[in-house]
């Protein structure tokens, strides 16, 4: 166990026009007729992204319909690049929950901070790369569009995936 | 004489003059005030003509960025060359001020977007000296691994877009294949192709999940047949040797007195590798071959590079055999996030989740220093703390920036296609030079 040194060999006496032209050929070749393919005829065909993808954000639900999230504040604290804007309202039995709750897809990196600090398992990002939308004011998804969408949800930093907790 | 006056108002730059006010320099050789930058080659009287200036880039796809060359030719000779740089500056060390440590990861994703995994780790080093951290034995050997796959990416990264600027496209479309497998890799890992955000202060964003190591095997046991066969498209290609051998040459004190480093200066024949003589991560514990050059020419930095990867894959081999079960985070509530169960069923988890987040982890009052070895060179990160849970100031070490600052020796009486090789050859990603 030993880290050495060598000098690389250096075979400029043995290059040549013809021989390389003709190697290389063969090998372009061979991988013509090569049946390993790696391009994915992209809109008929779609990439299978992982289960830990870290794109577009989802706000999960309880079971009534509402959001998860509690306003504790946590998500906007963390965020890198403070795309969250949360304002947290409070009800008649003194339960927190986001008046407001928007994220500027433009200027969030994908991080994943937010997931990973979510105390509720609440905002997640979405297993989705397919994000284009037709006007700019579109990319700032409200608690309505993060609620709604259902697209799966990253499973890192999940108690479902313990070696990604 | 008149066009060559113009081109010495065109040279100036800005600057403090002796009475501490701004006025412009011209940048010209000789006792005329100006900053001396090289005496230009004095040239036979009947070559001696109207010298042109040209600019390369700064949106030229040749100088891998936003570099902006401005060239002084005497024919197609370049007499001098001139780095302008600032394009991507995006002011990541002033940001890092006002973000808590694990806050600055993905800021260090963007800066050498070329080898992510790398900074992120190298940061979190920094880091963990500052705190005093031991990281967990499983942690380092999944750094290691982590580290060399970002070396591979970014080497064939330069392999590619090398061969493209020479004239060799074939390598490229094999460069980027294999280099997606990698980032197959490190999305299945973390969830994030480029900008992975893979480390935390004291461990890992996530350990590795089940399965992932077959794929990081079928990768070990694939690439070197790419790898042999790229080397057989080019290595001894008579249009590629000719094309690089006796380039942008640097000689083993030269390469030293520029600061340059990684296989810049290994090419040089100065066998400097960070992993050898200031190991990290138990870098000394591993069984690989630093590659050395000898004439420091853009061939010899081919070559190094290129033997750079099969060393990688040997020590990927090595940690794969050697990784231990175990946690990956080190078990101190002061720094890591407690598992996410834990922090929804307990209260003093819970407590610990809070005040790590909304207060971030202190480290003491302090500096540190960590020199990693990146693929383009020493990469440094330096930080100092004044206590609170932001850095007081955070510096990188970038080695494209440095290694840069020698372009004007390199290209020197090279001809104007020559430039775009050794340009090449230094592997430079501006968002680290520009930082």
């Amino acid at each position: 166990m030993a880290i050495t040194t060598r000098v690389v060999d250096r075979p400029v006496d043995e290059s040549s026009y013809i021989r390389a032209t003709f190697q290389g050929l063969a090998l372009s070749f061979k991988h013509l007729v090569d049946p390993h393919k790696v391009t994915v005829q992209y809109p008929e065909e779609k990439w299978d992204i992982g289960p830990r993808w870290r794109g577009t954000h989802r706000m999960l639900t309880t079971e009534d319909g509402t959001a998860k999230c509690v306003a504790c504040g946590l998500c906007p604290t963390v965020c890198p690049a403070n795309c969250i804007k949360l304002v947290p309202g409070e009800d008649a039995e003194g339960n927190r929950y986001p008046l407001v709750f928007d994220i500027d897809e433009f200027r969030c990196i994908f991080c994943g901070y937010c997931q990973e600090v979510c105390p509720e398992e609440a905002i997640h990002l979405g297993r989705h790369y397919e994000n284009a939308e037709y006007e700019r004011k579109d990319f700032i998804y409200d608690l309505k569009r993060l609620t709604s969408q259902t697209h799966p949800v990253c499973e890192m930093w999940d108690p479902a995936d313990p070696r990604g907790e | 004489m008149a066009t060559k006056r113009t081109i010495e108002v065109e040279l100036s730059t800005t600057g403090l003059g002796a009475d501490g006010k701004p006025q412009r320099i011209p940048l010209v050789s000789g006792d005329t005030g100006g900053l001396a930058l090289q005496t230009p080659p004095v040239l036979e009287p009947e070559l001696e003509g109207e010298h042109m200036l040209i600019n390369i880039g700064p949106q030229h796809p040749a100088t891998h960025g936003v570099l902006r060359l401005v060239l002084e030719l005497d024919g197609e000779t370049v007499v001098r060359c001139i780095p302008h740089i600032g394009y991507l500056h995006c002011g990541f060390e002033k940001i890092g001020e006002y973000r808590q440590y694990n806050q600055i990861i993905p800021w260090t994703d963007r800066e050498d977007y070329l080898n992510c995994v790398g900074n992120n780790i190298a940061f979190a080093l920094g880091a963990e000296q500052l705190f005093g951290i031991e990281i967990t034995p499983r942690c380092t050997v999944l750094r290691v691994i982590g580290m060399e796959l970002s070396r591979i990416a970014s080497h064939l990264v330069w392999m590619g877009t090398t061969g493209i600027d020479i004239g060799a496209f074939t390598p490229f479309l094999w460069s980027f294949q294999e280099r997606e497998n990698i980032y197959n890799l490190f999305e299945g890992w973390v969830g994030a192709r480029l900008t992975t955000s893979a480390s935390r202060v004291g461990g890992m964003a996530a350990d590795i999940p089940d399965g992932w190591l077959d794929g990081l095997k079928a990768f070990v046991r694939t690439f070197p047949r790419t790898l042999s066969e790229c080397d057989r498209m080019l290595t001894r290609n008579g249009v590629w040797v000719g094309r690089t051998v006796g380039l942008g040459v640097m000689n083993p004190e030269e390469a030293l007195n520029y600061g340059l480093s990684g296989p810049m200066l290994r090419a040089s024949g100065v066998d400097y590798d960070v992993r050898k003589d200031f190991p990290y991560l138990d870098y000394e514990t591993y069984d690989f071959e630093v590659p050395v050059g000898v004439h420091g020419d853009v061939y010899d930095r081919y070559l190094v590079r290129m033997e750079e990867m099969r060393q990688s894959v040997r020590i990927i081999e090595q940690a794969i055999a050697r990784l231990p079960d175990g946690p990956v985070n080190v078990d101190d509530p002061r720094v890591i996030l407690p598992p996410k169960h834990k922090a929804t069923s307990e209260m003093e988890s819970m407590i610990h989740h809070f005040k790590n987040v909304m207060e971030g982890p202190r480290p003491p009052i302090g500096e540190s220093y960590v020199a990693v070895e990146a693929p383009k060179g020493e990469k440094g990160y330096y930080m100092v703390s004044d206590g609170t849970a932001k850095p007081v100031r955070w510096r990188i070490r970038p080695p494209s920036f440095v290694n840069l600052s020698a372009i004007p020796k390199m290209v020197e009486g090279h001809l104007l296609s020559d430039v775009i090789a050794i340009n090449a050859s230094i592997d430079i990603v501006m968002g680290e030079i520009d930082r």
